[in-house]
């Protein structure tokens, strides 16, 4: 019997990388595989009632596998994607699958399609609670029914209801997202996993908040012990960008790439475990892209997208005296690769400091250090002692960064004095639940600090990190391996060096233009503007003016000659949730207010937001009456280079990460406190105290005796 | 020079010094002893439960392990992996506490919906928590026969005064003492293994 299990252990991972071939993926129901009931794991006995699952991991591989499929097509700077899903039920019950999966942070997701055999189901958006209803009723009913809702702004769940024995369901979605460009690179990056999330204790206040972070703690991680990674993805990338395209480079994955220069095809060699994000990134051939200018005439006015970069050349700059506060994530998610690399790039970002500026660090996990009281001159031994700390850092317990930030940002005016630059970087794999929370805490005391973020690892967290060093004043760089520190900290290196462009303004001539972002972030030479405009007719001169140094600069295009896109109207919609989601953190609009809009915008634009889903349900029940259904939340793989020991492990770290479990989420739910008894007798110590006292009592009376006889 | 002046007082300072140092390792000696006891107070007070405990299984109540105990054996807790079995107490006094781990009577009964909350000292009977896994087996048996199995999934760290429990639901035990296990003083925080009920229908 212990053989039969073995055989069909090693059978399972062959059969879920064999799903994600695309041919596989429309195949009829596939034979059954021997399906252990233990694998179908019902929620335990906290089902039913409001508990905070926290961190947990799966030891078991799920009843229910996933195949992910993506399709993309990049047409100028804007990325159509479609990604399906195949739920494949591998057991002889009757299943519902959730699966919670990243995209891009400032993705719309606008489409939803599920296949059951031969028919496509298309679904609709809702609001939020409506689309829930609709799906549980006909969950209930035994119809096929699947849902897509937003956790965050780069983190969904798809559920699907009524996956009958050894069936598939095909569950497709589309989503377009900007492509970034920064220093003429361009980059399309499609995050694939979703890391562990630390929900921090004091968040969870009433029954909502332990709902929300138990969206986003939901899946369980599979441990890597069983030598199965499961969701394999494969990829397909169209690339016409309106250039030929040079330097084409796949960070992360291996690809293969045929087609002319400017109709790139990129594929996966193969199909790859969903365990860590996607990035392929490229240049123009010829010296100078043509400027990012795109436009979609809709039905309630013109769209524009403009892309506009400032120059990049700083040689002739100089660099002000600085005060910089180094804050490093050291808490269990970032163990394994992660620390290592957070550690380089602090190092790193250490031997550029010149002895006129000031430095600090402060280092976080449930608790939190600061190297020195203050901001200190940089002296050569400073930056040794500094260098010395950052390499002994190992990474352990949970993730308290709002600590940690308000730290950062207490501006001691005498280090460094009034005028020196104020700069906080944070080095995180940003892997929290309480994003809103640090967002308002930034918005309210950040000061006159600039907050950059290096995002650290295989699967950060996108959103907190890009829309923090937007509020901040900084900008967002990611590294992803520890090969490639020093290739991606150079040009952030090379932007702390330089103030941001002061002065920045932009105007419309001979027209109207209703612009997102309101508040123009800070901008940085090399660093592109993205603005997104609604008017009513597209017309007239957009001029982007600012001073460098102390050089005046400006660019102006010419709104009329952009090139059609279908894209821009849903980007401005996802653009004007992102004000209102600024507003919401900055005070300015209370929740309800700003609910209110997301939920109208998304009704709308047809965008999946925080306020409205997409539902699609098949009008014939399947599910046969008396057939239970099981429910399974799809266990996701362990980020690559996490340390499943760290996040898990037997110290402080693991107690520490679940510590949210039961003090505050049960708080929340029905349960009664509890105050444990001493339990130490700490009869070691009384024994140590008697033999100290003992062993005095003895030397004494030696010495006593001693110096008697030698008198006598 | 002012000593050799003064024999007498010297010689009386003399007394006073060795009678002190006398009295210093007495108490020493009283001190280990009070420690020492306790270990040994662990060990034999589980012998008697033991004995307690067979007799309270074959008439099915509890038996009090000697005349004049004011608590009685409910139940024995095994972890086989580890070789390791407690008799649990009745009650959560700190006294009770000295011979053996104790069901706090604010939480769930064994068997009863809830949490079930059994505590012991860190250094003594519930040492070995700090070896126990996820995924282990803890057996425990009742004063009435009945054998429970529940599966570990789970440790944390908690406040003494944060923690809480979940009312109704599945059966779930949770074995509590103190944290860090190898500190000398008394501290705030405690060590929580959770485990659940397996295979039972009751």
């Amino acid at each position: 019997m212990p053989r039969f299990h073995h055989i069909c252990r090693a059978l399972i991972p062959a059969v879920a990388i064999a799903m994600s071939v695309p041919a596989t993926l429309a195949m009829p129901a596939a034979p059954a595989v021997a399906q252990d009931s233990a694998l179908a794991s019902d929620d335990g006995p906290g089902a039913g009632t409001l508990m905070l699952h926290g961190l947990h991991a799966s030891e078991t591989l799920p009843a229910v596998r996933l195949g992910t499929d993506m399709d993309v097509t990049v047409t100028g700077e804007i990325a159509r994607v479609r990604v399906t899903q195949a739920f494949r039920n591998t057991s002889d019950k009757w299943m519902e699958a959730t699966y919670l999966y990243p995209l891009p942070e400032d993705g719309a997701v606008d489409s939803l399609k599920m296949v059951v055999g031969q028919r496509d189901i298309i679904g609709h958006i809702e609001k939020r609670e409506a689309a829930r209803q609709m799906y549980e009723t006909a969950r209930a009913n035994g119809q096929k029914a699947g849902l897509v809702e937003q956790q965050r702004p780069n983190m969904f769940t798809n559920s699907v209801a009524n996956i009958g024995p050894g069936e598939t369901v095909l569950v497709q979605i589309e989503y377009q997202a900007p492509v970034t460009a920064t220093n003429g690179t361009f980059s399309l990056r499609l995050p694939l996993v979703v890391g562990p999330r630390y929900t921090p204790p004091h968040t969870l206040t009433s029954a909502a908040a332990v709902n929300d972070a138990n969206a986003v703690t939901s899946a369980p991680v599979l441990d890597p012990a069983l030598g199965a990674k499961l969701n394999p993805v494969s990829i397909t990338v169209h690339l016409a960008p309106g250039f030929k395209v040079a330097n084409l480079i796949s960070r992360y994955h291996r690809v293969s790439v045929s087609g002319p220069g400017d109709d790139r095809t990129v594929r996966l060699l193969g199909p790859a475990p969903a365990d860590r994000d996607f990035e392929l990134d490229w240049r123009s051939a010829s010296a100078d892209p043509t400027v990012g200018l795109f436009s979609e005439h809709g039905t309630d006015g013109d769209y524009v997208m403009a892309t506009i970069t400032p120059p990049a050349d700083l040689s002739k700059l100089t660099t002000p005296p600085r005060e910089m506060v180094f804050v490093i994530d050291n808490s269990g998610s970032m163990g394994g690769d992660s620390m290592r690399e957070a550690k380089a790039s602090l190092v790193h970002a250490l031997a550029t400091l010149r002895p006129q500026d000031h430095f600090n660090i402060i280092r976080f996990d449930d608790t939190m250090t600061q190297l020195f009281d203050h901001s200190v001159a940089a002296t050569p031994d400073q930056v040794a002692l500094a260098k010395h700390y950052a390499e002994g850092l190992e990474a352990d317990g949970g993730t308290e960064m709002l600590p940690a930030l308000k730290a950062a940002l207490t501006d001691a005016a005498a280090s460094g004095g009034p005028d020196a630059l104020r700069q906080v970087i944070f080095l995180t794999d940003g892997e929290i639940s309480n994003e809103r929370e640090m967002l308002a805490a930034l918005g309210h005391d950040g000061g006159r600090s600039h907050v950059f973020f290096v995002g650290i690892g295989s699967a950060p967290n996108d959103y907190l990190m890009e829309r923090m060093s937007t509020i901040g004043g900084g900008t967002y760089t990611h590294v992803g391996t520890p090969e490639e520190v020093a290739a991606r900290m150079m040009p952030l290196l090379d932007v702390l060096d330089h103030p941001a462009m002061r002065d920045l303004k932009v105007s419309v001539s001979g027209g109207t233009l209703d612009l997102t972002p309101k508040r123009l972030p800070d901008i940085y030479a090399g660093r592109p503007l993205v603005l997104v405009g609604k008017t009513d007719h597209l017309a007239g001169t957009l001029t982007v003016s600012g001073t460098i140094g102390n050089k005046h600069w400006q660019r102006s295009v010419d709104l009329a000659k952009a090139q059609a896109s279908s894209a821009v109207a849903k980007l401005w919609a996802r653009r004007r949730i992102s004000d209102i989601e600024a507003d919401r953190t900055l005070g300015v609009i209370d929740d309800d207010k700003a609910d209110a809009q997301i939920a109208e915008i998304g009704l709308a634009s047809g965008i999946v937001t925080s306020q409205t889903s997409l539902v699609a349900i098949d009008e014939t029940p399947t599910r046969p009456t008396g057939e239970g259904l099981t429910s399974e939340d799809l266990p996701i793989n362990l980020p690559a280079g996490w340390d499943f020991g760290t996040l898990f492990g037997g110290k402080a770290g693991a107690a520490a990460l679940r510590n949210a479990d039961t003090m505050a989420a049960r708080a929340a739910e029905q349960a009664t406190g509890l105050d444990l008894p001493q339990t130490a007798t700490d009869f070691a110590a009384t024994i140590a105290q008697g033999l100290a006292l003992l062993l005095i009592g003895l030397g004494g009376l030696f010495l006593l005796h001693r110096r008697r006889r030698g008198e006598a | 020079m002012a000593a050799r002046a003064l024999p007498k007082g010297r010689v009386f300072g003399r007394g006073l010094a060795a009678t002190l140092l006398i009295a210093l390792s007495l108490a020493g000696i009283a001190r280990i002893a009070a420690g020492a006891i306790v270990p040994a107070k662990a060990v034999v007070a589980q012998i008697l439960l033991e004995h307690a405990f067979d007799r309270s299984v074959a008439r099915h109540h509890s038996v009090k392990p000697w005349p004049w105990a004011d608590m009685a054996p409910v139940a024995r807790i095994s972890v086989s992996r580890l070789g390791v079995d407690r008799i649990v107490l009745d009650t959560g006094s700190g006294q009770a506490m000295a011979f053996g781990p104790t069901l706090l009577p604010a939480a769930a009964r064994i068997g009863e919906p809830g949490t079930a909350v059994i505590a012991a000292h860190r250094d003594t009977h519930f040492r070995f928590l700090q070896h126990v896994r996820k995924g282990d087996v803890i057996v425990v048996e009742g004063v009435g026969g009945r054998t429970r199995r529940y599966v570990v999934t789970g440790a944390e760290i908690v406040r003494w005064d944060r923690f809480a429990i979940a009312t109704g639901g599945g059966q779930q035990l949770a074995l509590a003492t103190c944290y860090p296990f190898g500190a000398t003083r008394h501290g705030p925080s405690r060590y929580v293994v959770h485990a659940v009920r397996v295979g039972a229908k009751d």
